[in-house]
């Protein structure tokens, strides 16, 4: 499989957008599952009452991959993660809306074998068009 | 001076610890190295400048880089502008043999690490296609091996006459001083320590 090819052609744009209303119970929910502690997190009533900064990457797209991306495993695929880049604080009550995209294509070798990692970006904004969050979903299928 | 030669930084795309937090861990620690290399994945990482870490830790902390062979995975030490134009560093289907010469030409060194892992280690590949000409170091001491997997990389070593290093493999902060180097010599960059492991002026240590 040319990984180059692959890259040009679905890296870059945005295949799918849906959205998101915040609710106070889940943002405690979440708070409670990661271990947080600080009030801030755990308290509702606290003056800067807000969400982890991981709780966007609870959130899912209605696509993981655009329509017509080839399929690439023989073997098979797993989930190699997820990494969050905080920006800004998300409410109880905010609309959140997350924009899908296919950030990198790329290759490497492991006990395994070879993989290739495909990473899908979700950009999340308010309903004031703020940046709150950047999810990079590494998915790994096996050629 | 004992560093350890093989570690991941957030530059790696499965790299977990920032530079600064591995200064922290080292010195928190009171681990025995006076510093380590950052071996980022099929990449050399120019841009960045930890000069100042060094400084306000103590440490050195010097740059190379893991690239992705036919032979399994290699670490570059001395990498520079000419190497960097020699091959293509982000490929998985390098030549061994085109890397070890590549870096000889230009000042750098190649050292095959974690040789005991399956499929991308240099024993299975040995016991298939036979040893490649130039290699001189290898690592034997690996912090991310499993098994008997730093065992077999011992007995390569000690069969085709390689001299050993030591590196942790550290992709996340606490893994960081697993393994080390020791060298006999004072190492102030990266063009020192090629010329230390070209001369064989070191053992791999460990104290764990």
């Amino acid at each position: 499989m040319d990984i180059a090819s692959l890259k040009k052609e679905w890296t870059g744009f945005e295949f799918d957008t849906a959205d998101f209303v915040v609710e106070e119970q889940e943002m405690l929910d979440f708070a409670l599952a990661c271990g947080e502690v600080e009030p801030r997190y755990t308290d509702a009533t606290h003056a800067d009452f807000q969400a982890p900064t991981t709780f966007t990457s609870k959130f899912s797209g209605r696509r993981i991959l655009p329509k017509d991306f080839p399929r690439i495993a023989k073997r098979g695929g797993f989930d190699a993660g997820k990494c969050v880049e905080f920006h800004a604080p998300v409410r109880a009550g905010d609309t959140i809306t997350g924009a899908s995209r296919i950030h990198d294509i790329y290759e490497k070798t492991g006990r395994s074998g070879p993989m290739i990692f495909i990473v899908h970006r979700m950009e999340f904004r308010n309903q004031r068009r703020e940046l709150v969050s950047i999810v990079d979903w590494r998915m790994v299928q096996q050629p | 001076m004992i560093l350890d030669l093989h570690n991941h930084s957030v530059a790696s795309d499965d790299g977990r610890a920032k530079v600064e937090n591995y200064c922290q861990w080292i010195s928190n620690r009171k681990l025995p190295l006076d510093g380590f290399v950052l071996t980022e994945h099929r990449q050399f990482d120019q841009a960045s400048d930890y000069r100042a870490l060094e400084d306000e830790y103590g440490l050195l902390v010097l740059k190379a880089s893991e690239v992705e062979t036919d032979y399994g995975h290699v670490l570059v030490y001395g990498v520079n502008e000419d190497l960097l134009h020699a091959f293509d560093f982000t490929s998985i289907n390098l030549s061994l043999e085109l890397v070890i010469k590549e870096a000889d030409r230009c000042g750098a060194i190649a050292v095959p690490c974690h040789p005991g892992r399956p499929k991308v280690g240099m024993c299975a590949h040995y016991a298939e296609r036979g040893p490649v000409e130039g290699v001189s170091v290898i690592e034997t001491y690996n912090g991310g091996s499993r098994g008997d997997e730093n065992e077999r990389a011992l007995e390569l070593a000690k069969t085709h006459g390689y001299a050993g290093i030591g590196g942790s493999d550290a992709h996340i902060v606490s893994h960081i001083g697993r393994y080390g180097t020791k060298i006999d010599r004072e190492i102030k960059d990266e063009e020192d320590l090629v010329r230390a492991l070209r001369d064989g002026a070191f053992e791999a240590v460990t104290w764990t």
